[in-house]
């Protein structure tokens, strides 16, 4: 809970809520819906970085599903084939995306607008054919498995339920730590960038270091996001990480909303499980789907998570 | 003589396809003075201010700013070498609050990294607390405090300039380059912004003050008049104002 939830009572209960919904949610829950709740938290941890990257920095990407792969094929790679434990694989990946991304991100950043937006899709669509065809060193569509689960001390995360408990708390920390950068001498001059870029380089941003730093940041939590992917279904194949992964990730940062650190938390709940509540209603729920994402981008341009925000302040006066 | 010119611009010429917009400018600004550049609309004053500035490359001459060619240096490089402009139309940072404007003008000074900034790293927390403390400084300065935490976008245009204005000096510039500081602002406060712009020049900060406002200009020690893109005559105001070229070609007497 942040300081300022502490100063506030009603938002402090409503905190306390929350909390306990999330602590009881998964008893009270079948294992596909924890199943589902799983995948809300890794794909709030993936979203996480698209939406800074749009919110802050104006960048539009659709390159995460590059990362996403390649944290999941190093998880493959360095723990179901080669038996190193489960941190060598995560950071392997990390450090590859990291690396990945400023290679491509140094030349690309320099764009800006659709262009840049132009070039990180095809940085997903190099991605998505690469882990296709070097089927030597991805299985290509039959993939790898035998991948181990996260076991710390012996404990095991191999089911849902345990799962659940670890990637949120990790999703949660994430968002803390974004939440630090974004109010701090950094997540200023990020925003300052995205409202007058010449008034900032003025007065000494440099505003293509920062949006490769940050392209970096958002490559290091996509390929973190897809380890813990790795690890969870224990299985990895090329059709995970096609470009709609991409597309899926970007459409809930847009939909959870891109200026608050929170906002992709209600991006990745609403893509993962209305899909799965509406299936109940036949062939038509993909459409009644479709039409639920046009309503939310128009009625709802800052997101769910703006929307909520402008509620709250006008509720609270502030 | 020429360690005492913290700029200097020689022989700068620029042309837009047909339309010579600068031939053969040549002027200096001393260092700790507060030197004006005036001319009438069209004289060229924006070109040679986005060039000194680094906004726009010089087909011809050069731009020295402490012993330094900083012809081809980035907007960044300068600003980092202490050369620190404002905007014709003020360019605060509209969804920022005043406060955080203001926070942004010590940047430069500040060193802490994205990572020491998501673990809240002593050194960072220690950045915002000097932020935040420089900031309401040159709120009280400046007259900010009441607006300090509005949106800097919604605040009137007048304060959005000595936002601009205040957020720059935070930034301690070796030359502090202004940008027709004074349109649209009434005369009350032009005189205001007078005021605060001597008061600066005294505590030593080197201005360079461009503008077609001759009642701003007259704080300057030395003037500059640009008119079809030449510098048609430097001085003090007294001079200048006796000068029979500026009188034919700016004053219209």
């Amino acid at each position: 809970m942040s300081p300022a939830a502490a100063r506030n009572p009603t938002r402090a209960l409503l905190w306390g809520l929350l909390l306990l919904a999330w602590v009881v949610l998964p008893f009270v829950s079948t294992r596909h819906v924890v199943d589902l709740f799983v995948f809300a938290g890794l794909y709030t941890i993936a979203g996480l970085g698209v939406a800074f990257l749009l919110g802050q920095c104006g960048i539009v990407s659709l390159a995460q599903s590059v990362f996403y792969g390649i944290g999941a094929y190093s998880v493959a790679w360095f723990c179901a084939q080669k038996g190193f434990p489960s941190p060598v694989g995560i950071v392997a990946g990390m450090t590859l995306s990291a690396g990945i991304a400023v290679i491509v991100g140094w030349p690309i950043l320099r764009l800006s607008g659709h262009f840049l937006a132009l070039a990180t899709l095809a940085l997903g669509i190099i991605g998505q054919v690469l882990f296709l065809e070097w089927d030597w060193l991805t299985g290509g569509t039959l993939g790898i498995g035998g991948i181990p689960r996260i076991a710390p001390f012996g404990f095991a995360f191999d089911t849902p339920l345990r799962f659940y408990f670890l990637v949120w708390p990790l999703a949660a920390a994430l968002i803390w730590l974004h939440h630090n950068l974004l109010h701090s001498r950094n997540g200023l001059a990020l925003r300052a960038m995205r409202d007058a870029p010449e008034a900032a380089a003025v007065l000494g941003v440099d505003i293509h270091q920062l949006k490769v730093q940050m392209f970096v940041l958002s490559a290091m939590l996509g390929s973190f996001a897809g380890s813990l992917f790795a690890h969870y279904v224990s299985f990895v194949s090329a059709d995970s990480f096609m470009i709609d992964r991409a597309i899926n990730f970007l459409l809930l940062a847009v939909l959870g909303g891109v200026y608050t650190v929170w906002g992709p938390v209600l991006g990745a709940l609403f893509i993962t499980i209305l899909p799965q509540w509406l299936s109940r209603l036949g062939d038509i729920h993909a459409f009644v789907f479709a039409a639920a994402l046009i309503a939310a981008v128009i009625f709802l341009p800052e997101g769910f998570a703006g929307a909520i925000r402008n509620r709250w302040r006008a509720w609270t006066g502030k | 003589m020429a360690d005492e010119m913290l700029l200097r611009v020689s022989a700068v010429s620029h042309r837009f396809g047909g339309l010579q917009v600068l031939r053969d400018v040549n002027f200096d600004v001393p260092a700790g003075s507060l030197t004006g550049l005036i001319g009438p609309n069209g004289a060229g004053k924006s070109t040679l201010f986005n060039i000194i500035g680094g906004f726009l490359l010089p087909q011809q001459g050069t731009v020295r700013f402490d012993g330094r060619d900083v012809t081809r240096d980035s907007v960044l490089a300068r600003s980092r070498a202490g050369l620190v402009r404002t905007f014709q139309t003020p360019k605060v940072f509209s969804k920022l609050s005043v406060r955080e404007n203001l926070m942004l003008g010590c940047y430069r000074h500040l060193a802490s990294g994205a990572a020491g900034n998501m673990l809240r790293s002593r050194r960072s927390c220690e950045e915002m607390d000097l932020m935040h403390t420089q900031a309401t400084d040159a709120a009280q300065r400046f007259g900010l405090r009441e607006v300090l935490d509005r949106a800097a976008g919604t605040v009137p245009a007048c304060m959005q300039r000595m936002v601009e204005l205040a957020r720059a000096c935070i930034s301690r510039p070796r030359l502090l380059m202004l940008d027709e500081p004074s349109s649209g602002l009434n005369t009350a406060e032009i005189a205001g912004l007078r005021e605060t712009l001597a008061r600066l020049n005294q505590e030593g900060m080197t201005i360079l003050l461009v503008s077609h406002d001759m009642s701003l200009v007259e704080i300057a020690s030395r003037v500059h008049v640009l008119c079809f893109g030449s510098i048609i005559a430097s001085g003090d105001m007294a001079q200048i104002k006796q000068d029979e070229r500026v009188r034919q070609a700016y004053l219209g007497v």
